[in-house]
């Protein structure tokens, strides 16, 4: 335990790397922290520097005003590029939500972004299945070899040295598992539909936005923020094969991919 | 000849959109909602600049496609009126082609 300007003892913050985004939390209480622990155990990692958030009740007013400000039954988080306020986090849940809004907006200059999909790697090289929930993310993942498996619902995709890569993330779905901590080229987008047999079919570039838009993790109304997710979605799908694919609840789908 | 209160339409300025494989895909920022037009969509919609009127954009379309003034027209002022409703255009500053500004 630390102690605060107040001489309050605090815990110690918390270091994260998700997608390589460093983040240091510091948390105003032991339990929010020792949930986090546990729940974000494999993305715990200190690398510098840290962009800090810091946890208020209520909201601070900041020195300057936020770049980007979200409220989420009833936490809220406010941010800029020298950090985050985040106000009313009573919970795990609520911080899971939160860290999603702040990663969404924090990935922008980073070339980045979040997408419901659930990630499998194999043979080496991301293959990246999008669509909301009941699209059958799970139903890949419970599919895929063990240890395979980002992430079951959310994937972090960023343009790195010349190359799409994604990542996993700590924020699961039905799979009921916390993504891997690692990262891989990205093979393809595949938009899933589940059906009675397995078929994929290329899409083009503006089909391949229609397909991913939806499913991108967004939350900011500010125009040019809006304009920069655009210029990210439309680089990647120009440079990363999309495809539709229907696929059955068997693990034959894998058979149809290209390779 | 244009009409003296001939409209003059802007694309909305709080809009993020982008030209991909020869479509143009939009989004309102407001409600994230995407918005797509295709290749005769984007011709006009790169032509919504607040300078020309609907007459005008519809004499740039037929020079480009071979399709009839009174067609080129009439889908220029149908999609106007569309993108209007939906506020990807806006009624630019100096109004209309009539105006004395002009």
């Amino acid at each position: 335990m630390l102690d605060d300007h107040a001489g309050r003892a605090v815990p110690r913050p918390l270091d994260l790397a998700i997608g390589c985004v460093p983040m240091r939390l510091h948390f105003p209480g032991e339990d929010l922290r020792s949930q986090s622990l546990e729940r974000y155990e494999g993305f715990c990692a200190t690398v510098e520097p840290a962009y800090p958030i810091r946890f208020e009740s209520p909201a601070p007013v900041l020195p300057h005003s936020a770049d980007f400000s979200y409220q989420f039954e009833g936490a809220s988080l406010r941010c800029d590029k020298v950090g985050a306020f985040f106000s009313g986090v009573r919970h795990a849940y609520a911080l899971d939500t939160l860290l999603r809004i702040l990663l969404s907006w924090v990935l922008l200059p980073r070339t980045g972004f979040l997408l419901h999909a659930a990630t499998v790697v194999r043979q080496g090289r991301a293959y990246v299945f999008a669509g909301r929930s009941g699209a059958g993310k799970s139903t890949v993942a419970s599919l895929a070899p063990a240890g395979s498996v980002l992430t079951d619902e959310i994937s972090l995709l960023r343009y790195e040295e010349g190359q799409w890569r994604a990542h996993g993330t700590p924020f699961w779905g039905e799979f009921r598992a916390a993504g891997s901590n690692t990262s891989a080229p990205v093979a393809g987008f595949f938009r899933l539909i589940q059906s009675p047999r397995n078929s994929v079919r290329a899409m083009r570039p503006a089909e391949a936005l229609r397909a991913l838009l939806p499913n991108v993790l967004f939350f900011s109304t500010d125009t040019s923020a809006n304009r920069r997710l655009l210029d990210i979605l439309t680089q990647a799908v120009e440079q990363v094969p999309s495809y539709h694919l229907d696929f059955q609840r068997t693990q034959n789908f894998w058979e149809v991919l290209p390779a | 000849m244009n009409s003296p209160s001939a409209p003059l339409w802007q694309k909305n300025p709080a809009l993020a959109w982008r030209e991909i494989d020869g479509e143009t895909v939009i989004i309102s920022p407001g409600d994230s909602v995407m918005h797509e037009l295709n290749d005769t969509g984007s011709f006009i919609w790169k032509h919504v600049d607040g300078q020309r009127t609907a007459a005008e954009i519809a004499a740039l379309l037929r020079s480009e496609y071979i399709v009839t003034s009174e067609i080129a027209l009439a889908d220029t002022e149908a999609l106007l009126e569309e993108l209007a409703g939906q506020r990807l255009v806006v009624l630019a500053a100096n109004g209309s082609a009539g105006d004395s500004s002009r």
